[in-house]
């Protein structure tokens, strides 16, 4: 065995006894525990949308109809949350508007986050003109008004793609983790370790990836988290308005279905589940950023 | 003095950033595959009559000319006439009649939420631990991650649909507004509050548990700071550090918050206005936007902006009275 391998293998170790650190802090939160429990349970969810399509053609979340009802039933048997106007499986597309939210939701945050980070290190490392023009940047998108603007895009547009949303979502969301992420690299870019990195002849470039950036990964985690959460429910409003895309079967967009149908007042198990997913989703994200904090600011943990 | 240079310095960022978002809305408006004169005309339409509206919109000259105009226009208030509403209803006129409500929802629901906000943020915070905390906490949380319109549409089908409290929608009851002269401005204040009341419900679930749980996290922080620790020291009662020490100091985060949230709770608001029927501008915007009706959504949009930074101004302004290490 080479001296290498061997170097590797405790540099691994350390990671996995760092990560089970963290995973033990994590779990003194609670929060951040029933967080990942939702989530366990909407990621099964997910990997569940497939299954109905196969059992039968009318599960197909979409375009699946039940020959023998064309209107609302209550649940049943065969529809386990009943059937919309239009007579389609309401439980088979609670499934895939999991998958949906899910995708929706994180990849949105993580185009997001990786934008602010970048943003962040570029402009608290290097600072002077760079800086101030990002830090004005942001400051003007932060007071944009995002939502109308994203209703304006895609009424433009005449109807908006699922891709585009998350385009659009990642673009006006940066702002507020990358000032936070900022002050952070500012603090850090004078500790000695940076330093010694400067002396020893780093180039900037690897001083702030290599040395900074691990430093700022927790706080661009907890603001992904934060950022899943704002996501998922932007795209639900969107879907509700009537701007989602008309072939993604998503939350929001049955809810449009069901207020669009006028079967608002009548039909309780087409209008509770994907609202009530929709928040439990959000939540579980939310709840894992806040056991985050937790971990990142030891301030806020119970005393 | 400061505070004139503050205000001065503030005004002139927000008309920049006012200015960002005209051209904003120049540039997206220009730049998109839709051409508003195929748009409106009727379907039999020739190219000669294209060419007509066209040049009756003044779409024929160069993008540079265009921007004057546009930027002209939008000084003089000039946004053009509806596409939809009759004959092309002129979009000031939509606007002056629509705002009124928009503002009125808006900075009631802005206010209560914030107040409400505040104050289970400190108390929470100050209670650690117990069950007040731990329930104000859940439910906060899940009421942060609520859709808007979800909720709205529950409370309508409980409040309104079933139990019949409260109207279905709108701001006013028609009956009651008809001979205008004959009812009381009292009673006519106490029909818009009945309205009133559900949006305004609606918009502070959404928005206080943010606030509330940033103030709350805030707090926490300011509460290990090591005044607080020397004020204990001194004796002084708990009440007074929570209120005149921790609660004063945790004023200048939550100013930034506030801002912010402000941004969020306008789009909400479009949303809340609509389901309600709300006549506002931010249901009107929704519905123009859906429809392709540019020049009222153009027109909507710039304002709902201008709305936005003014309420952000005022806050700042507001607060540097109150806090001098605002104005640095």
């Amino acid at each position: 065995m080479s001296p290498q391998v061997y170097e590797k293998k405790t540099q691994w170790q350390k990671r996995m006894e760092k990560i089970k650190e963290i995973w033990r802090l994590f779990r003194e939160t609670k929060v951040g525990l029933m967080g990942i429990g939702i989530l366990i349970f909407f990621v099964v969810m997910a990997a569940a949308s497939f299954i109905p399509p196969r059992i039968d053609e009318m599960y197909i979340p979409l375009y699946g109809v039940d020959q023998d009802i064309f209107t609302v039933t209550p649940p049943s048997l065969q529809h386990l949350l009943g059937t919309d106007s239009l007579g389609r499986d309401v439980f088979s597309q609670l499934l895939e508007g999991a998958k949906w939210a899910l995708l929706i939701g994180v990849t949105a945050a993580v185009c997001s986050v990786v934008l602010s980070t970048v943003v962040g290190l570029v402009s608290g490392y290097y600072g002077g003109v760079v800086d101030t023009l990002l830090q004005r940047t942001a400051d003007v998108v932060m007071t944009l008004p995002g939502f109308p603007l994203i209703v304006i895009v895609g009424s433009l547009l005449r109807g908006i793609s699922i891709w585009n949303i998350v385009v659009l979502i990642s673009i006006l969301g940066w702002p507020g983790a990358s000032k936070v992420i900022r002050s952070q690299v500012l603090s850090l870019r004078e500790r000695p370790f940076i330093e010694s990195a400067r002396v020893s002849g780093a180039s900037s470039f690897r001083i702030v990836f290599r040395h900074i950036a691990p430093n700022i990964l927790p706080l661009s985690f907890l603001y992904m988290t934060f950022g899943v959460t704002s996501a998922i429910l932007a795209e639900a409003s969107l879907s509700f308005i009537g701007l989602g895309d008309p072939t993604t079967v998503s939350w929001g967009m049955m809810l449009q279905w069901c207020y669009r149908s006028g079967f608002l007042f009548q039909a309780p198990f087409w209008v509770l589940p994907p609202g009530l997913c929709i928040t439990l989703l959000a939540l579980s994200f939310y709840l894992i950023g806040v056991g985050t904090e937790q971990i990142i600011n030891p301030r806020l943990r119970k005393r | 003095m400061s505070m004139w240079r503050f205000i001065i310095r503030r005004s002139t960022e927000i008309v920049i950033i006012m200015f960002v978002i005209a051209t904003l809305t120049f540039v997206l408006f220009r730049a998109m595959p839709s051409d508003p004169a195929g748009i409106m005309l009727d379907p039999m339409r020739t190219p000669e009559k294209v060419e007509i509206q066209r040049k009756l919109w003044g779409l024929d000259k160069s993008y540079t000319e265009q921007y004057f105009i546009f930027m002209k226009n939008l000084l003089h208030g000039e946004f053009g006439k509806s596409y939809h509403l009759g004959e092309g209803k002129d979009v000031y006129d939509i606007i002056k009649e629509k705002l009124p409500p928009t503002i009125l929802l808006f900075t009631s629901t802005t206010i209560v939420a914030f107040s409400v906000g505040m104050y289970m943020g400190r108390l929470i915070a100050w209670r650690r631990g117990g069950k007040l905390e731990y329930g104000s906490t859940v439910v906060g949380m899940f009421c942060f991650s609520m859709p808007g319109f979800w909720i709205g549409l529950l409370i309508i089908w409980v409040f309104s649909f079933r139990l019949g409290l409260f109207p279905l929608g709108g701001m006013k009851t028609a009956d009651l507004w008809m001979d205008e002269a004959s009812v009381s401005i009292f009673l006519k204040a106490l029909d818009i509050l009945y309205h009133l009341f559900l949006p305004l419900t609606v918009g502070v679930i959404i928005s206080f548990p943010g606030i509330m749980l940033m103030m709350k996290n805030v707090m926490l922080e300011t509460l290990g700071e090591d005044y607080i620790t020397t004020a204990r020291a001194k004796g002084l009662p708990e009440k007074k550090i929570r209120d005149h020490h921790a609660a004063r100091n945790v004023m200048l985060p939550m100013v930034t918050v506030f801002t912010l949230s402000l941004v969020g709770s306008l789009g909400g608001s479009m949303i809340t206005e609509t389901i309600f029927g709300w006549p506002g501008l931010g249901a009107e915007f929704l519905r123009a936007a859906m429809n392709y009706d540019y020049p009222v959504a153009q027109g909507a949009f710039i304002i709902m902006g201008a709305l936005l930074l003014v309420a952000i101004l005022i806050t700042e302004i507001l607060y540097a009275f109150l806090d001098p290490r605002v104005r640095y």
